[in-house]
């Protein structure tokens, strides 16, 4: 078992306000060797849980195990974590390879040891031309190695990483997050990866847990995610293009659930015909797909994304819009639960 | 040109005249407190005993060096000036170290601890120097600890005042939360952290907290002259009182013997400064 | 979906911070904080319980303290010159304190950029701290001197009339405001630390909105510096008690006509030249007490305007 979190809960008191409940009734179980992604919106509570489950941060109920021990009461040394923060946290005065030998000096590993870990890191994260070099001579994504060489040298039961990407260029954001799942699978290690680009989450993880204002709204494989959101909310934040939401209005219909349509469900069609008619507003071409904004007569916004070759329609223009009923998805409302 | 240009030309015309404005100014200041050492050095090299100038003297007609020796026959120049240097040697380091780890302790203490540490220093700050003065002699004669030099160094075991600590808690406030938190998962004890992570990287403060209890210490004047009664024991600040009841002619010798007692403080502050200038990423 | 768990946890309201559940650093870190305190009991902590006690005695520095009531109580509050003392250091402390802390921004503000003419000017405006404390006064004694002085003589040489310094109790006090303002390193240090800390970004964005130098200073730099600048103020008060005691002792000797007589200064001889320390103990007390209330004063201030919660 990799890390089970039970019951976990915290508010934050302040003086004057009501307690302000971060995380509620969290429940997360990470198998071994399992990486698992936490997403969320900021101020969804998913950096408290992380925190929480390091021991950076007190519970004020619940349970935290690792490697099925119970750390709830655990200093955050003493729970065999490793930690890897957006800010790489790398000490400025240290040179790469006394970074990295940190931990080791800490605990008093002798020195003969030491040098071995720190060679046998730096070759795994391409680090040992940087070795006696400082923090800021080095670049982003290398400094995030550093970091990694750092979490990763003692082999520790679970490792910890608190949107290690987002300081990091586009480019390199890429890069480094496939060496982050390479390290993961080689090390077999249990990971718990807190980001708020779903599209890291969907890259990246075994299973995600999608959290809203302090609770865990699904948990599941990405293509689960993708498939069959639990909530409109999910259906809206997963996914390249969030999930076109209708309400029954929209469809002509009194009354009935949201209906939800993925963007790239759906087709042009002729004005008049189909699901739905509207104007197009924007027109968004990107490669081999153009994604278009139609805006409806009765304001509906409504997006559709279309394959590049079959002919980018004029902004301004009339079009229909249709879509294989196979493909919907229905809402009890714009944020609530499936119903079907 | 365009608006935007003629903007930037603007200011950069403005910023242009205002370095010449501020770099005069700066020369100015530096002048003007320069000045009474400059007056101490020029003032020792006057003769003794020759009738007041006409006007203003800026340097002396005749140069007279004689007055450093003659002052230091006056006073026990060596002994009062290794007492200096002892009490200044362990007084700073102590200091600093103290200043320090209390610094650090209230940084990393949870909210309330935090608040009392602070609301302690704050009260001890307020106390002036004078209450301590009689209950500290009388608690020091009564330990018999008063004829000791190196008495005068032991307010360094407080950390000399809660200001030092404040400054240190500032400075290891501002380093990011997150360092300290990666130490702590590396199972690094508190101890350690403070080595190895806070205290390098607030090292400008360091060096003010050290250069500030320097200048305390070494000129620290009314502790020695309450707690000390043999001259061999006083530093060289106390020393120099026994020439300041000379009449205004033999002023120079006293100029001298004061330009003695700051020289070696004021190299070694330079000294510092040189081997002090932070590095720019270090800086907190 | 949420997974099921065997026993629901129900959350306990306001439940007040639990130690055994809260982790921690290794080893508590208020433990580094031991020496200071232990040290701050025994130097700060006992002598004040001794002098609160002696504050009620008769003392001489030999025998035993006898215990006297309020006698001393009775004579602070008939005693004019104590009295007239801490009038005179209220006196030079509303000359010496602003002067001092304006001096200590202003030079901080002119010189925290990186040049070398400013790095000189800075360890100028240092170095007379360095000076020890009886220098720095005889300095000054040498400095006043109306004969031989430079600053009567230069004041004379450009026709400026030169105010008796020695004789004259309004020019004393402020020439013991003027010796104990000049040797500001410690508040200049901290001001200076207290500007580099201000992000840059802010005063470039108003000289791109062509905001001028006062707007500038009112608005954005004066603000953001005001914590750490109101807590040097606090300490300068407590400060100025100790500043203006080595001078009035030496370079006046409390004259002309007392005016120049400080707190501390009485409160010396009282210790240490008449050997009444139990008096002595009833003025330190009093003066401790009046220190300890202006800066609690100052840090209700501070508290009002909520500049502490950047500490």
């Amino acid at each position: 078992m990799g890390i089970a979190i039970h019951g976990a809960h915290k508010a934050y008191r302040s003086r004057r306000k009501q307690p302000i409940a971060a995380l509620t009734e969290v429940d997360l179980h990470v198998a071994r060797g399992e990486l698992m992604v936490v997403v969320g919106p900021s101020g969804s509570g998913k950096s408290t849980l992380l925190r929480a489950t390091a021991g950076l941060e007190a519970l004020d109920a619940g349970r935290i195990e690792i490697g099925g021990r119970d750390v709830t009461t655990a200093a955050p040394g003493d729970r065999d974590i490793s930690l890897v923060f957006q800010d790489y946290a790398l000490f400025p005065h240290l040179t790469v390879a006394e970074n990295i030998a940190f931990g080791q000096r800490a605990r008093g590993v002798p020195k003969t040891q030491i040098t071995t870990d720190v060679a046998q890191a730096a070759t795994m994260l391409g680090l040992t031309a940087a070795l006696a070099r400082y923090p800021r001579e080095l670049s982003g994504g290398e400094r995030q190695r550093v970091a990694l060489a750092r979490a990763m040298i003692r082999r520790p039961k679970a490792f910890l990483l608190d949107e290690p990407l987002a300081s990091l260029d586009p480019d390199l954001r890429l890069r480094t997050r496939a060496e982050i799942r390479e390290l993961q699978r080689r090390l077999g290690v249990s990971m718990l990866y807190v980001t708020h680009d779903q599209t890291e989450a969907l890259a990246l993880g075994d299973r995600i847990a999608v959290v809203r204002a302090g609770r865990i709204e699904q948990v599941g494989t990405p293509d689960e995610l993708y498939s069959r959101p639990s909530t409109a909310f999910i259906a809206r934040f997963i996914g390249t293009l969030p999930m076109n939401l209708l309400p029954p209005e929209a469809l002509g219909r009194e009354n009935g659930p949201v209906t939800g349509i993925r963007p790239e469900r759906t087709h042009l069609a002729h004005a008049g015909h189909g699901h739905l008619t509207g104007r197009i507003a924007a027109v968004e071409p990107s490669g081999e797909e153009t994604v278009l904004h139609v805006v409806c007569p009765d304001t509906t916004r409504i997006l559709v994304r279309v394959p590049s070759s079959d002919g980018v329609p004029r902004p301004g223009s009339e079009t229909g819009i249709t879509w294989s009923n196979a493909d919907e998805h229905h809402f009890a409302s714009a944020e609530g639960p499936r119903t079907a | 040109m365009t608006v935007h240009q003629e903007a930037r030309v603007r200011r950069r015309a403005r910023l242009r005249g205002s370095t010449a404005g501020r770099a005069l100014a700066a020369c100015m200041v530096g002048v003007v407190f320069s000045f009474p050492l400059a007056i101490m050095a020029v003032g020792s090299l006057r003769k003794p005993g020759l009738p007041p100038p006409g006007g203003l003297e800026l340097l002396p007609d005749v140069l007279w060096s004689g007055n450093y020796e003659t002052a230091a026959g006056l006073i026990p120049l060596g002994q009062q000036l290794l007492n200096s240097v002892l009490v200044v040697s362990t007084a700073v380091p102590v200091t600093v170290l103290v200043a320090s780890w209390a610094g650090f302790a209230i940084a990393m203490a949870r909210p309330a601890v935090r608040r009392l540490l602070i609301g302690i220093a704050l009260v001890v700050l307020s106390m002036p120097a004078s209450a301590m003065w009689v209950p500290r002699k009388v608690m020091l004669e009564q330990l018999g600890l008063t004829d000791h030099a190196l008495v005068v160094a032991l307010p360094a075991v407080m950390g000399t005042t809660p200001f030092y600590v404040l400054l240190f808690a500032f400075a290891y406030h501002r380093i990011p939360r997150s360092l300290y938190e990666v130490a702590a998962v590396e199972q690094a004890s508190v101890f350690r952290i403070w080595r190895s992570v806070a205290f390098p990287l607030a090292r400008p403060t360091m060096f003010a907290v050290a250069a500030l209890a320097f200048a305390a210490y070494w000129g620290n004047f009314i502790d020695p002259l309450i707690l000390l009664t043999t001259e061999d024991d006083w530093p060289l600040a106390l020393g120099l009182r026994a020439l300041s009841a000379l009449e205004p002619t033999l002023h120079p010798l006293y100029m001298a013997a004061a330009v003695m007692a700051t020289a070696p403080a004021a190299l070694a502050f330079l000294a510092a400064q040189r081997a002090l200038a932070p590095r720019r990423d270090l800086e907190t | 979906m949420n997974e099921q768990h065997c026993q629901p946890t129900r959350p306990t309201p306001h439940r007040r911070w639990d130690r055994a559940r809260t982790p921690s650093l290794r080893h508590r870190p208020t433990a580094l904080a031991l020496p200071w305190l232990a040290a701050t009991a025994l130097l700060v902590g006992i002598p004040l319980i001794g002098s609160a006690w002696l504050a009620f005695t008769d003392y001489y520095g030999f025998g035993a303290p006898s215990f006297t009531g309020l006698d001393n109580w009775h004579r602070l509050a008939t005693d004019e010159t104590f009295w007239h003392s801490l009038a005179n250091s209220a006196k030079i402390a509303a000359i010496a304190i602003p002067l001092r802390t304006a001096l200590a921004i202003g030079c901080a503000l002119l010189l925290h950029r990186r040049s070398s003419m400013n790095s000189a000017a800075r360890t100028a405006v240092f170095l007379p701290s360095i000076i020890p404390d009886a220098a720095w006064a005889l300095l000054w004694l040498w400095l006043l001197n109306p004969l031989y002085g430079p600053l009567p003589l230069t004041l004379e040489a450009f026709g400026l009339p030169s105010p008796g310094w020695f004789t004259d109790p309004a020019a004393a006090q402020g020439g013991l405001a003027l010796v104990a303002s000049l040797q500001m390193g410690e508040g200049f240090l901290v001001a200076l630390a207290a500007r580099r800390l201000l992000p840059g970004s802010l005063h470039e964005a108003a000289a791109m909105e062509g905001a001028g130098r006062i707007f500038t200073f009112r608005r954005i730099t004066l603000p953001l510096m005001a914590p750490i600048l109101t807590l040097l103020a606090l300490r300068d008060v407590v400060l100025l008690l100790h500043t203006t005691f080595i001078p009035a002792l030496l370079i006046t000797a409390g004259e002309p006509h007392s005016a120049t007589l400080v707190a501390p200064l009485y409160v010396y001889r009282r210790a240490f030249l008449y050997g009444e320390l139990g008096y002595a103990s009833t003025l330190s007390i009093t003066l401790l007490i009046t220190a300890a209330a202006v800066a609690a004063a100052q840090l209700i201030v501070l508290h009002r305007t909520r500049l502490l919660e950047l500490l």
